[in-house]
């Protein structure tokens, strides 16, 4: 049994900071309109930065600063959120798919980046020597996970109660304002560019806070943390759980990393010895198939976005009625 | 469109029910099972002979009785080469099937965040066909591995010093190197180009290749205009294939040195065996006994063809070296004690037994009785150092119009003088 609880901590766990995240894209995408198609880019700088600021000192290897543990992470978090900055300055003028794509660019660039830079990065080998904090003094794993797990969950609450308020507030509404017609948010005086890329800052320094999360779990980090599937994996997460709705995001981060990887646990007990070798083709193609059922029977997500009246007068707005 | 999507969602739904509700079931209908855990990237062409090799290792033990009497079943799980899902994986069986050892991974990437946050922590033993990059051996050096941590993959010193060898002899003064940009290719090419200098050939040129490119017409032109008389290739069939036609077609030399990766017949058809004729390739080597001929023999009879691919016998050895060691730990043993009855299994003093089902069968007994073994693996007569890492003896061999052939065979001890030369 304990097992179990145990196992099911550690699941949580990754799924509270890819939840983490898939917030941060909501701010992005489902709040502001800007398709981010290079989470992976501010997920890694997080990871690497957080890294590289707590680390032990390797022979021959940059960084190993062995700062205290919330300076690195707090390094890590600013370190995405200057990416983000450079990158929003250069491609923020650019629109919906072009903006996806001049972003998938910058992740791509970025894992090639880590790849090479050796005496940065560690290169391919990837970077490690990482003290989990507190690890040595709690002793027993289990309840070390334990209590990563509450720390990752009190930072993930933050986040979405963070979030929550922004989003309620008139700023939410501006940024709404922006996803929907910039023109007229333009018209009423208002600064879409500043407002872009704020929003784009701030969701990037989101995703950067869950990639130090993963990096301090796992102790290392590589350049194959950052391939474009882990953006693939939190767009997913999105779409299938309600772009727009921060409350959709947390439920499609879990429900698609638990389809992600129960679909591996099922089908190795499952399957024959001989179509063992090839479960794991098997499990990309469910995976595919809870995402695209998802998609076929609940476009708009599982808890899709709700209109929020800030302001009641006369008639209450209603939603145009979607067609399927 | 609506009701089909509903429909696909609630087949998945219930086959995943039934999947939950099955598992204890079946794992109950077997009166005495041990379990170990696989984490292969089996959805990727070349991890899936990797995990069949691991199972065949695993059906042979069980066909010579299995280890303490029960019969062995190897839990397979895909990585999807992604930390992210074999950590997971890995978790789920360490914790849900009680596994005491995980075979894998296969890329260092992910065997590195197994190795830290899910086996060490939790006290299972870790055994590694493929991972190769150095910093598991630092790891180990730092006492971070609490002794868990174990590879069979020995290729990279030994091969780098014998394709030095090599060049030495065929008279090349000026080497261009193609390495593969991951963590095994950024090491090999260190290795190459520090050992080459050792012996006064100069490295005009290392070019590293990324994975799936279209074309590698500005890498090849690159290595080109480093005019160099000799080539060096630490690089894989699909990625290959690719630099070697392009690199032929653009009149470069036909003298190459390849490392074991390539030592497959995909790369030697897809280039075609016409521009293969001055290709050397290096290997560590089986030892001169038949129980290496024993390995390819039942290989060759369980999968029709021979056992050439990257990872292969090294995953064999990595398989049969944990259920022995199981074996000679006894019944119910859990990781840490496992992983130190592996000196028993590789004892050079011990009584010298063969990779199949017959000499699995004859360990068993010995190492029942509390005897040593030396096993005399696929990889040759594995012996790990306190870091987990083995040495092997090597081997030269070429392509022919059939398959491969072996020019040469060099014994541990002249590897390790060689390399000790080169060190200096």
């Amino acid at each position: 049994m304990i097992g179990v609880v145990s196992y099911l901590v550690f699941f949580l766990t990754l799924a509270a900071i890819l939840a983490i995240a898939v917030l941060g894209l909501n701010l992005h995408w489902g709040n502001t309109g800007l398709f981010n198609g290079g989470i992976a880019a501010f997920f890694g700088m997080g990871a690497y930065a957080t890294i590289l600021l707590g680390g032990t000192p390797q022979a021959g290897q940059f960084g190993g600063f062995d700062l205290f543990y919330p300076v690195a992470l707090a390094g890590g978090i600013v370190a995405s959120g200057l990416l983000a900055w450079i990158v929003g300055v250069a491609t923020l003028k650019l629109r919906h798919d072009y903006l996806a794509i001049a972003t998938f660019g910058v992740a791509v660039a970025f894992e090639s980046f880590v790849r090479n830079s050796e005496w940065l990065t560690g290169g391919a080998k990837g970077l490690r020597g990482f003290e989990r904090p507190l690890e040595a003094a709690i002793g027993d794993p289990f309840l070390f996970n334990l209590c990563f797990f509450a720390f990752v969950l009190a930072v993930l609450t933050a986040v979405y109660y963070g979030l929550g308020r922004l989003i309620r507030s008139p700023y939410g509404r501006l940024l709404r304002a922006i996803r929907e017609d910039e023109h007229a948010a333009q018209s009423l005086g208002k600064n879409p560019a500043r407002i872009r890329l704020a929003s784009f800052i701030t969701g990037s320094m989101i995703i950067g806070t869950s990639g130090a999360l993963y990096a301090t779990f796992y102790a290392f980090v590589s350049p194959d943390d950052v391939l474009p599937i882990l953006t693939f994996q939190i767009w997913a997460m999105l779409i299938v759980g309600g772009a727009g709705n921060n409350r959709g995001a947390l439920l499609g981060a879990f429900v698609i990393w638990a389809a992600w990887t129960s679909s591996g646990w099922v089908l190795a007990r499952l399957a024959p010895v001989e179509l063992q070798l090839y479960t794991g083709t098997i499990q990309y193609i469910l995976i595919g198939l809870v995402i695209v059922g998802m998609l076929l029977a609940r476009p708009q997500g599982l808890l899709p976005e709700k209109l929020v009246i800030s302001q009641s007068g006369g008639e209450t707005p209603r939603r145009p009625v979607q067609s399927t | 469109m609506l009701h089909t999507g509903l429909r696909a969602a609630a087949i998945v739904a219930a086959a995943t029910l039934v999947g939950l509700s099955a598992a204890p079931g079946s794992a109950r209908a077997e009166a005495c099972t041990v379990k170990i855990g696989a984490v292969l990237p089996t959805s990727v062409d070349w991890g899936r002979p990797i995990a069949a090799t691991a199972q065949f290792a695993v059906d042979i033990a069980n066909k010579a009785g299995g280890v303490n009497g029960c019969k062995v079943q190897m839990i397979l799980r895909d990585t999807q080469v992604q930390a992210k899902v074999g950590v997971d994986a890995a978790k789920s069986m360490v914790d849900i099937d009680k596994v005491p050892v995980i075979l894998g991974a296969v890329s260092s990437g992910v065997s590195m965040p197994i190795l830290t946050s899910v086996t060490v922590p939790a006290g299972v033993m870790q055994m590694s066909c493929c991972s190769s990059s150095t910093s598991f051996s630092r790891l180990a050096a730092e006492g971070k591995t609490k002794g868990l941590w174990f590879r069979t993959f020995a290729t990279s010193r030994v091969q780098a010093s014998i394709a030095t060898l090599i060049a030495k002899e065929k008279g090349y003064k000026k080497m261009a190197v193609f390495y593969k940009n991951d963590d095994w290719g950024q090491d090999m090419v260190k290795l190459v180009v520090h050992d080459l200098k050792a012996v006064g050939i100069e490295v005009t040129a290392a070019i590293p290749i990324n994975n799936d490119q279209p074309s590698y017409r500005a890498e090849v032109t690159k290595a080109r205009k480093a005019k160099a008389d000799g080539v060096y290739l630490a690089l894989y069939p699909k990625e290959g294939i690719a630099v070697v036609r392009e690199w032929i077609s653009l009149g470069g030399t036909r003298k190459m040195i390849v490392a074991n990766s390539l030592k497959s017949d995909d790369f030697r058809k897809g280039v075609g065996i016409k521009y293969l004729g001055d290709v050397v390739g290096t290997d560590t080597a089986s030892p001169r006994t038949k129980s290496a001929s024993a390995f390819v023999t039942a290989y060759k009879a369980r999968f029709k063809k021979e056992p050439n691919g990257p990872g292969l016998s090294n995953s064999y050895d990595a398989t049969m070296i944990v259920l022995l060691a199981m074996q000679a730990a006894g019944k119910d043993a859990k990781g840490p004690a496992i992983a130190a009855k592996v000196p028993a299994v590789t004892d050079p003093n011990g009584t010298p037994v063969q990779a199949n089902a017959a000499g699995f069968k004859k360990a068993s007994a010995l190492l029942k009785a509390g005897k040593t073994v030396s096993y005399q693996g696929a990889t040759g007569a594995v012996q790990f150092d306190r870091n987990g890492d083995v040495s092997a003896p090597g081997l030269v061999w070429s392509f022919t119009g059939s398959g491969i052939k072996e020019l040469r065979y060099i014994p541990l001890k002249d590897v390790e003088a060689f390399i000790a030369k080169l060190e200096k």
